[in-house]
């Protein structure tokens, strides 16, 4: 299999597993379908100020958390993307010492300044409602790295959804 | 330093009156140019050869004359001569039809600042001729990548003497230049988080500026230099502050819950701030008074407008999606009027103005190749900084060098 047959495999997994997810676990009572909702609930009723920083520890091993992925210029957390993240709340609510970095990341197009911002408000979308699902806000940090560090450094639509995404950095 | 040098220290009388630029009608941006003859300076030896090139280079690239064999409307005479490791220099320029002197003047520097001295005749030149400041002493500054590291790199603003400022091996991003052109504030991963640093130029010493929780990025340094405008994140969302450079203290001026803030750029004057904001649902330009209120928006053309860079003379430009590609704009406050001044199948993005309002520093992406150029925002064609392999982008423009 070519590099990019791997790729469009991997993407197509992504998909399934996304959407098998999401029937399985409907997002709160009936209310997959509606991304206002969603996104009232991911960002709470009010800005959740940043702790002080805390130094990257011993990475966590025994647990992997897929990414995030977000629409073009969007920073919203989608119905489909929510288990991802609830398994890092599962996770983090199991091991009371581990601590996260959320990492936010854009596709290469726009400005770059411009998704500096996007970037941290994608973390901050997803810290946002990792504390709606009960996590200490003083256990998580944002980062951007805008559109600087891709992971497909392809130009196409499937190389900009890969790069379009949250990662989470646990550590202990 | 070296500025001063060549205006204070150094041989630099003024042998006749020169014109008064009140004297010398103005033309207007996007009028004809001026017809130059150079047959009457005179270059003896490699160093003054030089100068006589650059210096006809940066009257070209001034974008106010075109160069003529003989038979010019303004007429430049004089000499450039090496000397003992150094290169005299006097230079008149005049206007044919009725033999006005617009200036006229003695030079003197080492041989080894031949690119210098001629900057400093052009700016001279331009400014004596059409009253307006010249540009041929400003720098631009940059992020390269070159081996996968991005760092500030800073050449002349015709693309020579290329230099890397920084040596962090991280992620360097946009540049901003201070009033007085010693200093640069950018955003950088030095602590692994994107925080905002200021390096001296003359030193190479760093500080940190804004090292807050969370997003710190973006800066824009008011022209007073008091205070910097930035993005941060620190209250739990990308919005705009000022910083007190001396407290270090900022200052809220948006709160959009749902959207960001991001570019900020002052405004001549340092009493607004054009900014970038996607409360629309796309990144759109606004402008707000600098402690914060209302933001207006400026942009409705386009399905994205971004990178606002408020020019000298009170015009902003910035970068509009159009049609597939990213193009440039001018917006102009006192018309409410907005000028497309690219266009074809390029991506350019992150524009700066150059100190005489009429000339922008870009960068512009072609087959996802990104390379910076010079266009004139009054008619002539675009011209690429420099050919060093590398990506290239985010340019600012210098200030003016401070004048004598």
């Amino acid at each position: 299999m070519s590099r990019q047959q791997v790729r469009l495999a991997l993407f197509v997994m992504v998909l399934l597993a996304v959407a098998s997810a999401g029937c399985r676990r409907p997002w709160r009572r009936g209310a997959a379908a509606d991304p206002d909702f969603l996104q009232t609930t991911a960002l709470g009723e009010q800005d959740i100020p940043l702790g002080e920083r805390m130094a990257d520890g011993i990475p966590v091993a025994d647990f992997t958390a897929a990414n995030v992925q977000f629409a073009y210029d969007s920073f919203q957390v989608a119905p489909t993307e929510a288990p991802k993240v609830e398994s890092v709340a599962d996770y983090m609510r199991r091991n009371g010492d581990v601590r996260l970095v959320i990492e936010g990341h854009c596709d290469e197009r726009g400005s770059r300044e411009y998704n500096m911002a996007l970037g941290e408000h994608r973390a901050l979308a997803v810290r946002a409602y990792l504390v709606g699902l009960g996590i200490d806000a003083q256990r998580v940090q944002t980062r951007s790295l805008g559109e600087e560090s891709p992971i497909d450094p392809g130009h196409d639509e499937r190389a900009w959804w890969f790069n379009r995404r949250a990662e989470f950095k646990l550590f202990r | 330093m070296a500025r001063r040098n060549l205006f204070h220290a150094v041989v630099s009388l003024v042998l006749a009156g020169a014109a008064s630029a009140a004297d010398v009608q103005v033309v207007k941006a996007g009028a004809g140019k001026a017809s130059l003859d150079m047959a009457g300076f005179t270059a003896r030896g490699p160093y003054s050869e030089l100068v006589r090139t650059v210096l006809e280079n940066d009257l070209k690239r001034s974008g106010w004359f075109e160069l003529s064999g003989s038979g010019g409307a303004v007429v430049i005479q004089g000499s450039a001569t090496d000397q003992d490791g150094r290169i005299a220099v006097t230079c008149q320029a005049a206007a044919r039809a009725n033999a006005q002197v617009f200036m006229r003047r003695a030079y003197g520097e080492p041989s080894s600042s031949a690119r210098r001295l001629a900057h400093a005749i052009a700016d001279d030149v331009v400014r004596a001729v059409k009253g307006v400041p010249g540009i041929a002493s400003t720098r631009i500054a940059m992020v390269g990548m070159r081996n996968g590291s991005k760092e500030i790199y800073i050449c002349d603003y015709d693309g020579e003497g290329l230099t890397q400022l920084t040596h962090d091996r991280s992620i360097c991003l946009t540049p901003s230049w201070s009033p007085d052109g010693s200093w640069l504030a950018y955003t950088a991963f030095l602590r692994s988080y994107p925080d905002v640093y200021g390096i001296d130029l003359a030193s190479g010493q760093r500080r940190r500026i804004a090292g807050f929780p969370g997003l710190n990025a973006g800066p824009d340094i008011s022209r007073d230099g008091r205070t910097i405008a930035l993005t941060l994140s620190k209250d739990g969302n990308p919005e705009l502050y000022t910083l007190d450079s001396r407290s270090g203290r900022p200052t809220r001026l948006t709160n959009t819950r749902t959207a960001v803030e991001a570019s900020p750029t002052w405004s001549p004057d340092g009493r607004q701030i054009a900014f970038v904001s996607d409360k629309s649902g796309r990144p759109q330009v606004y402008v707000m008074d600098r402690s914060g209120g209302e933001a207006i928006r400026i942009t409705f053309r386009g399905s994205e407008n971004a990178a606002p860079d408020w020019g000298p003379d009170g015009r902003i430009v910035f970068s509009s999606r159009r049609e597939g590609n990213y193009q440039l704009c001018v917006y102009d406050p006192s018309a409410r009027t907005e000028t497309q001044v690219t266009s074809g199948p390029h991506d350019y993005e992150d524009p700066s103005w150059a100190p005489n309002g009429r000339h922008v520093v870009c960068s512009r992406t072609s087959g996802y190749h990104s390379e910076v150029y010079v266009l004139d925002t009054a008619g002539d064609a675009p011209i690429r900084l420099h050919a060093v392999p590398g990506e290239w982008y985010s340019p600012a423009w210098s200030p003016s060098r401070a004048t004598e």
